[in-house]
């Protein structure tokens, strides 16, 4: 049942993220979405965490952040913080598989926050596989 | 003196029905939000009785020995409310209130004050969001009308300051007891004029995210002791002040019915063996993160009654956070349970 294994993740994603920043983060709710244009994903919404905690532990964050995909069978494509535009507040982690109408606006941008309440941790650039986001 | 209960009601019929036939004996008053149309509130709205339905509804509250109170505490009305038009739409609007035999009207602006004791015959209730922290502001408000005033939560373990505001007004005095906002809070004031705005009279703001609430609930993640040295008052510890007054308001109108009545059950027994964070109306989301035993925090009053309120100088907010606050890891899961608070660190690493 896909409930159970989201449970389990939503657990485990608050877990790993306490024990890299020794304090208490909460995952308030992990949703798997569908959109009409094609994209989907999961996103984790997040209370607790910062852009600061997000910098100093990106590398860590993001080897676990890529087997969380997995485990749940989504391409770990493109991953990003959702912020609260003009604060270092982070509202939500995201795991997104861009549709073919998405994905140009994403990967035509430059540097890590194309809009203010993104910030880019990963995204695979098509024909790059495996290449961290430039 | 018998203590009266101001319970919230989240505006539908069968909601009031449920809220009577539960426990209609223990509550003396309901409050609930009017039509966002005319004033604005401190809180969202679940739902906006139309002047017929706040009819009724108090028909039926009185019948059964129930007063009924409507909130329009907005803490902004955008100057509005001084236009021809706007004061003409807001004082029809009260009218209407009146005329349905509402028995209380809380209120933010001092203009609407004075406009309600002026011309109306349900009485005008200075809403926490007029900040009366201090003997001066009570008795300004007084001056203009006010029949009631609930006390800025700030004051709450500020005896000194309560006693001062009892002995320099006659009217009523009301004190929430569960709002659960940050003590001192420096979000407060643009949280509720945001509120006022999103909630109120046309034209509403599009807000992409309530940044207020999400920097509020970031602070007391990473330091539970700002629950802790919150305002809030536990049920066992309100007779500590009966001598400031014997009028109680319950926070929540948000809520569910059966959330309601757990916290009116605490309050009219003045105990609650539970999560202390049951029976706060804010930050409602952390109830799924931390557990404070409320009978762990038995006493902790008698500290409050004398404390002098610089934390700094204190730790006593401190080393009580890190005794009773618990938080769950797990949650949700068959490994669910609770764990100290401050040996977080250790615990994650090790169950990783």
């Amino acid at each position: 049942m896909i409930t159970e294994e989201l449970l389990q993740v939503r657990s485990d994603i608050e877990n790993n993220l306490r024990m890299l920043l020794g304090r208490a983060v909460m995952v308030t709710e992990l949703d798997a979405f569908a959109l009409p244009c094609g994209c989907n994903g999961i996103t984790a919404n997040i209370r607790g965490l910062e852009l600061d905690d997000i910098e100093v532990f990106e590398e860590q964050m993001l080897i676990y952040f890529k087997k969380t995909a997995s485990r749940l069978g989504i391409p770990p494509s493109f991953i990003f913080a959702r912020l609260i535009p003009g604060s270092s507040v982070v509202a939500a982690i995201n795991w997104r598989v861009l549709c073919d109408r998405c994905y140009p606006d994403f990967a035509r941008a430059r540097g890590k926050t194309p809009r203010p309440d993104i910030y880019i941790m990963h995204l695979e650039r098509r024909g790059q596989k495996g290449t961290k986001k430039g | 003196m018998k203590k009266k209960l101001y319970v919230p009601h989240p505006g539908h019929f069968d909601g009031l029905k449920e809220l009577i036939s539960e426990a209609g004996k223990d509550i003396y008053s309901i409050f609930m939000a009017g039509s966002p149309d005319y004033v604005g509130t401190g809180r969202s709205n679940l739902s906006s009785p139309q002047i017929e339905d706040i009819r009724e509804q108090t028909e039926y509250a009185h019948k059964n020995g129930v007063a009924v109170e409507i909130v329009l505490n907005s803490s902004c009305m955008g100057g509005r409310h001084l236009t021809p038009e706007g004061f003409n739409l807001i004082h029809w609007y009260l009218e209407q209130l009146d005329s349905c035999g509402v028995d209380t009207i809380v209120v933010a602006d001092p203009f609407l004050v004075e406009a309600v004791a002026k011309d109306f015959s349900m009485k005008p209730v200075v809403s926490v969001l007029s900040f009366v922290n201090s003997p001066e502001k009570a008795e300004f408000y007084y001056d203009l009308g006010a029949s009631s005033i609930v006390v800025d939560p700030d004051v709450h373990r500020h005896f000194d300051v309560l006693h001062a505001i009892r002995d320099a007004v006659d009217c009523e005095l009301k004190l929430l007891v569960n709002e659960g906002c940050l003590y001192q809070c420096p979000f407060r004031y643009a949280h509720f004029n945001f509120f006022s705005h999103a909630f109120g009279p046309q034209p509403r703001p599009n807000v992409l995210t309530d940044y207020y609430y999400e920097r509020c609930i970031l602070l007391r993640i990473k330091d539970p002791r700002l629950i802790i040295n919150s305002p809030w008052i536990r049920p066992e510890d309100i007779h500590e002040y009966a001598d400031v007054t014997n009028v109680f308001k319950i926070g929540g109108r948000t809520h569910y019915i059966n959330w309601i009545l757990n916290c009116v059950r605490a309050y009219t027994d003045e105990r609650y063996d539970g999560n202390l964070m049951d029976l706060l109306d804010c930050p409602k989301d952390l109830k799924d993160l931390y557990y404070i035993s409320n009978r762990d925090l038995d006493y902790a009053i008698n500290h409050w009654k004398n404390c002098p309120t610089v934390c700094a100088d204190c730790g006593f907010c401190r080393d009580l956070t890190e005794k009773a606050v618990r938080m769950y890891t797990g949650g949700g899961t068959e490994s669910e349970r609770l764990i100290e608070w401050s040996k977080i660190a250790d615990e994650t690493a090790v169950h990783a």
